[in-house]
């Protein structure tokens, strides 16, 4: 690498707020050309903020960006394409009712004689562009939403390298994918094409196997900036996490009740996405839910309230055979659901945070149908305390906390409503470092009192750490079962992606998430 | 069902956080009302000082009075607008309350104990079949809202020939036309009703669900909101105002005609807007509606004195809509800059 | 062909309902046919396309705002606008191309006008285009108070008359589903499917939405000033309320056709065989004895069943969708 010579690209002292939160404080790091460098973070760190400022997305408050040496002040998409700025987003960008060959050339599809965009052309060209990046299985004629989402991710993920960019930005390409040779192979082609990557990732590993240097990001500052080979794992992670491995996670005694009758009982599911799936939880005891993107979690989740229909077998609450045909009946047996997307399915952005935890049990704070103030600020009460949400963002707009705190107020909710059995799906995503540790308390006092949780998360240290067992889904069944003392992060890892250790299950295609 | 306690837990050392942004004393959310208030204020006080005629007590109770077929209709409307619906067969059911309650009377009090309340239970029922369509079938509300309007104008129009009913209730006219200790009775019921109006949307229980389903459909659904109970109720209710608007403004014209309530419908959405609620719903305190729809009704009275032509009317109904829209996204900006994030405060205290 | 592909093309031949629209018209049209042998003759299908062609045009431009995700009410006011500007001016100095002109610049004004509310200040679009609508219709109030004035003769032979033996109602329809696959297929086509659909990822593919947006309300306007001026030729004289009663035709054609009131699916296409079937509806029961005042009995009823049908196809996707994951 040149040292002389001046970075490809220069992010300075760059900060962004939404509201009360800070989503970039004063970052600043360089790129040079053609190298890879990582970008680390817990969620919400910063990491999509820092993506949306380089893509044209959002504008920074202040701070410079160059490219080249020369000012980069991207207002759209197209801004940061001209200066050659491509980017493969988390969320992805495609257009679901198109065509994958429509979308590779958005927004400028090619046109014919006449100005029209011909189909067959750009279909014959995006079969090109397929095949130029290794992608053999997918049809350039198929609508972008009949693939599954790892294809999806595929033609995202080719279209950012089609432009062949000088500036590449990578948020979370692995998430969906089962074949990460691939995108590694089409990296290590582009930096010979002198292209710089950002790789945004939380997988040591890739890490380790792709960048040259790295950044960490954590509440919006930039902490640590060097070259990965010099970081032990254990360096990088309490960079993250602000604190070393051992104190994240206090391994507290087990709280589980022998002998009770189990609150949730599962046996024999069978429906959309869901292959014959049984399991058990005893009151005080967290089950873990592992699995990679798509395996049938969702669904499995959203059946135990009835959001997602069953062909059958029975689920049983505290022994009793029930029958869960929606989300209210779920909750009058104590069967409550975190859900996945806490901003279209988990919050009432109109509402104040008081407002959102008292909803269920609003009547209860009501006299003759008339919400008492008192009384509703008196039951909400008695639970933030467990949540550790400061009484003072009640009377806030819930759209005015960050991340933690308004998953906090949903959690606080869920224990207002009276639950047993608390279905956690991804509680701790976008949620800042010191919510989280809040949230496991929240947890860990919740089943001492005798409830039970199911908890889905994406971070496998907080499985290892949290759970009491672990189920490992794999194509919508389950792959295995782990006692605490077999749970290590590489177990999982392993059932999950398939490798038998566990038990085997008959390859079941058409299950998603 | 049975409240369960929390579980106690020992109480954790409470970590500092962000502080909240500063809060005016005043919800923002109230300011567009208040604004339209004002305006009607100006509105008012412009016309006196241009014709002093206009200021006297009759003429102002006036204003007052013809106020309440706006303020009633526009109520159910603001309703179904808050789940992000809308109303478009309003007009219609107001014209069949007016026609149904004087087809029944036939300009006697006998029937009148029993046409009020058959009458309103029809137009009930033409909204909760509106209502069944929307929540039950998920169709769209505004083709089904406009095709119900047709269809059942279509039925009224088979039954009564198109002829025009009179004479309505005595009891009725009487009502509209005299007064109490020198308040005319629509004022006095003008007041009740929109105390009633606004204990029902932003005080109880159920307005408050109505403004969580509208903000967040999704969210409801995975909470185990009763969306189509409660969307049913919405369009049930705005029939039944429709129905009432009818009644009412029967006794006031001592007449009804099929399509008196057809100018009632665009003002009734109009006047939703204006006071600030947004069409996609989950937004909007009762009080806007109602600054809304007495601001409508002023400018209606301030332009017939002023001898507008229709035209003339039609641009300065549409322009205020435009101009409310614009102040209100400019608002919208404004407050993100120098408040940060909106405080919406339904449910939080301030409303 | 892999089996995602063969989906697609299935679908794109489903085409969003606008293959049930089609059934539905041939059958409507054959019950009419039933019982109206003229129905079928040269001289039946041309007044059937004269009936039709004013709500044609009016449905179609509609159809261009809502592909792209948002509502427009101002379509009627437009109408009127460009009705009553043809009655008063049309024997006057300008001509009838003057007249055309000037028209299409007011409806482009007008869409320009939502447009740019709707798509640069990010204002609701059914408040917004409620606005424009009755401005509109007090505009045309003020030019044109009560019924009356008159329209050259040129005009109402262009438009209602024959060309070369071929009707002009019949012209007008093929050029504007022609002028529609021009639209469908160029950039701005596949950019207006892309917003409706997810504005978001339209938006991060690189999409200008604003500028889409607009350009499909700018467009609309032009469409709906041209429905305006052919319904001069149609009723040879000026009426400032005679559009009033369109709103709910244009709806019902767009939404019967298969185009979703969300957006992003359907076409003008599938817009023309449903305000065909609305027209073939009220002659089919007028040729079934069905009584004058019961018309709008059966309108509203068969427009919801109608509406549902188009819909139905919606439901379809989205439910094979969602067992899919």
């Amino acid at each position: 690498m040149d040292v002389a010579a001046p970075p490809l690209l220069a992010f300075r002292s760059v900060c962004k707020r939404y509201g009360a939160t800070t989503a970039l404080d004063d970052v600043s790091f360089e790129l040079q050309p053609a190298e890879v460098c990582g970008l680390l973070g817990e969620n919400g760190a910063g990491k999509s903020t820092l993506v949306k400022v380089l893509s044209g997305v959002v504008a920074p408050d202040t701070g410079t960006i160059r490219i080249d040496g020369k000012p980069f002040l991207p207002r759209v998409i197209a801004d940061a394409r001209a200066r050659r700025v491509s980017t493969a987003f988390q969320e992805l960008s495609l257009v679901p009712a198109l065509s994958v060959a429509v979308n590779l050339f958005l927004p400028r599809p090619a046109i014919n004689r006449f100005g029209l965009v011909s189909t067959r052309r750009i279909e014959a060209d995006a079969e090109q562009v397929l095949q130029q990046h290794g992608v053999t299985d997918i049809s350039p004629s198929a609508l972008v939403g009949d693939l599954p989402l790892g294809m999806r991710q595929k033609v995202e993920i080719v279209r950012a390298f089609s432009h062949r960019p000088a500036v590449l930005l990578l948020d979370e390409p692995t998430a969906a994918l089962s074949d990460r040779q691939w995108l590694f192979s089409l990296i290590a082609r582009a930096l010979r094409d002198r292209t710089s990557i950002l790789y945004i990732s939380h997988k040591l590993d890739e890490i380790r196997a792709l960048c040259s240097r790295c950044v960490i990001l954590r509440n919006g500052r930039k902490v640590l900036d060097s070259e990965v080979a010099a970081l032990s794992d254990d360096a990088i992670f309490s960079s993250m996490a602000g604190r070393s491995v051992g104190e994240v996670f206090v391994r507290a005694s087990t709280e589980i009740r022998r002998g009770a009758k189990p609150v949730l009982e599962v046996t024999h599911l069978k429906g959309s996405g869901i292959d014959d799936i049984g399991f058990s939880v005893a009151p005080g005891e967290i089950v873990g839910v592992a699995g990679l993107e798509g395996q049938g979690q969702s669904r499995l989740f959203k059946a135990l309230v009835g959001l997602s229909p069953l062909q059958t077998g029975a689920i049983a609450i505290e022994g009793v055979t029930v029958a869960i045909r929606s989300p209210r009946a779920a909750r009058r047996l104590g069967v409550i659901l975190v859900p996945e997307e806490r901003k279209s399915e988990g919050l009432f952005t109109g509402l104040t945070t008081m407002a959102n935890i008292s909803l269920p049990v609003i009547n209860q704070a009501s006299r003759l149908h008339l919400v008492n103030q008192a009384s509703e600020r008196r039951l909400v009460e008695t639970v933030t305390p467990a949540v550790k949400l400061p009484e003072r963002y009640l009377r806030l707009s819930i759209s005015a906390l960050s991340g933690g705190n308004q998953q906090k107020a949903i959690l606080a909710r869920a224990l207002l409503a009276g639950a047993k059995c608390l279905l956690l799906f991804d509680p701790t995503r976008g949620v800042d470092v010191g919510a989280k540790q809040h949230i496991y308390a929240m947890m860990r006092g919740f089943v001492r009192g005798g409830g039970a949780i199911l908890f889905y998360s994406t971070e496998l240290d907080e499985l290892v750490g949290l759970c009491d067992r672990c189920l490992v889904l794999y194509r919508g069944a389950i792959a295995g079962e782990l006692a605490r003392a077999e749970l290590s992060q590489d177990v999982i890892l392993a059932l999950a992606s398939g490798h038998s250790g566990g038990r085997t299950r008959r390859a079941n295609p058409r299950a998603h998430a | 069902m049975r409240m369960r306690k929390a579980r106690a837990l020992p109480r954790a050392k409470v970590v500092p956080e962000a502080p909240p942004v500063w809060r005016p004393a005043v919800g923002p959310d109230l300011v567009p009302a208040l604004l339209v208030f004002a305006a009607t204020g100006l509105l008012v006080v412009g016309m006196m000082l241009a014709s002093p005629s206009f200021g006297s007590f009759d003429q102002l109770t006036a204003i007052l009075v013809t106020a309440i077929f706006l303020v009633v209709a526009s109520f159910g409307q603001g309703l179904v607008i808050l789940l992000g619906g809308i109303d478009l067969s309003l007009g219609v059911v107001i014209g069949i309350g007016g026609m149904m309650v004087a087809g029944l009377t036939r300009g006697s009090n006998d029937a009148l104990m029993s046409a009020i309340p058959l009458t309103l239970l029809s137009c009930a029922g033409i909204g909760l079949i509106n209502g069944i369509g929307v929540g039950l079938a998920k169709l769209p509300p505004f083709i089904t809202t406009l095709s119900s309007g047709i269809t059942f104008f279509g039925v009224a129009l088979g039954i009564t020939a198109g002829s025009s009913q009179q004479p309505v209730a005595p009891a009725l006219q009487t009502f509209m036309n005299s007064g109490w200790l020198g308040l005319p009775y629509p004022i006095l019921f003008t007041v009740a009703f929109v105390a009633a109006a606004w204990l029902f949307q932003n005080r109880s229980a159920e307005g408050r669900k109505l403004y969580a389903i509208g903000s967040s459909p999704g969210a409801a659904r995975v909470l185990g909101l009763p969306v189509a109970a409660l969307t049913i109720a919405a369009y049930a209710i705005s029939g039944l105002c429709a129905g009432l608007t009818g009644i009412l403004l029967a006794g006031y014209a001592a007449s009804a005609t099929l399509d008196m309530g057809s100018a009632l419908l665009m003002p009734s959405i109009a006047a939703v807007v204006i006071g600030g609620a947004r069409v996609t719903g989950g937004s909007g305190p009762y009080l806007g509606t109602f600054a809304g729809a007495l601001f409508l009704s002023t400018l209606s009275t301030v332009i017939t004195a002023l001898s507008f032509s229709q035209g003339l009317r039609d641009i300065v109904q549409g322009g205020i809509i435009l101009i409310a829209l614009l102040l209100q996204s400019g608002r919208l900006n404004l407050r993100h800059h120098r408040w940060r994030w909106a405080h919406h405060q339904q449910g939080g205290g301030l409303t | 062909m892999t089996a995602a592909s063969q989906l697609a093309q299935v679908r794109s031949v489903a085409a969003g309902g606008s293959a049930a629209a089609f059934v539905l018209l041939c059958i409507m049209t054959g019950i009419y046919a039933v019982h109206e042998p003229s129905a079928l003759s040269a001289f039946g299908i041309s007044n059937l396309l004269n009936n039709t062609v004013v709500l044609a045009l009016a449905a179609s431009g509609l159809t261009l705002v809502v592909l792209c995700g948002e509502l427009d009410l101002s379509g009627p006011g437009v109408m009127a606008i460009g009705n009553v500007v043809v009655a008063t001016t049309s024997t006057g100095s300008l001509g009838a191309t003057g007249n055309l002109a000037a028209v299409l610049a007011i409806g482009a004004a007008v869409g320009g006008l939502n447009g740019f509310l709707v798509a640069y200040l990010g204002l609701q679009s059914l408040a917004v285009s409620l606005g424009s609508l009755i401005v509109c219709q007090g505009v045309a109030l003020l030019i044109l108070p009560a019924p009356g004035g008159e329209v050259t003769d040129t005009i109402v032979q262009a438009v209602s008359g024959d060309i070369r033996a071929i009707p002009a109602p019949a012209l007008i329809m093929a050029v504007t589903a022609g002028l529609w696959l021009l639209l469908k297929h160029s950039r701005l086509g596949v950019a207006l499917y892309a917003v409706g659909a997810d504005e978001p990822s339209a938006r991060l593919s690189g999409l200008n939405t604003r500028t889409t947006k607009l350009s499909a309300f700018v467009m609309s306007g032009i469409v709906y000033a041209i429905a305006g001026f052919v319904l001069s030729a149609e009723i040879g004289s000026g009426d400032p309320r005679v559009s009033d009663s369109f709103l709910l035709f244009m709806y019902a054609a767009v939404a019967i056709g298969g185009t979703s009131l969300g957006g992003g699916r359907g076409g003008v296409l599938g817009t023309l065989v449903g305000a065909c079937i609305l027209s073939v509806l009220q002659k089919m029961l007028f040729a079934l004895g069905v009584a004058d005042f019961y018309t709008n009995i059966f309108n509203g009823v068969i427009m919801i069943l109608a509406i549902f049908f188009g819909q139905l196809s919606a439901w379809l996707a989205r439910a094979r969708h969602r067992g899919q994951g």
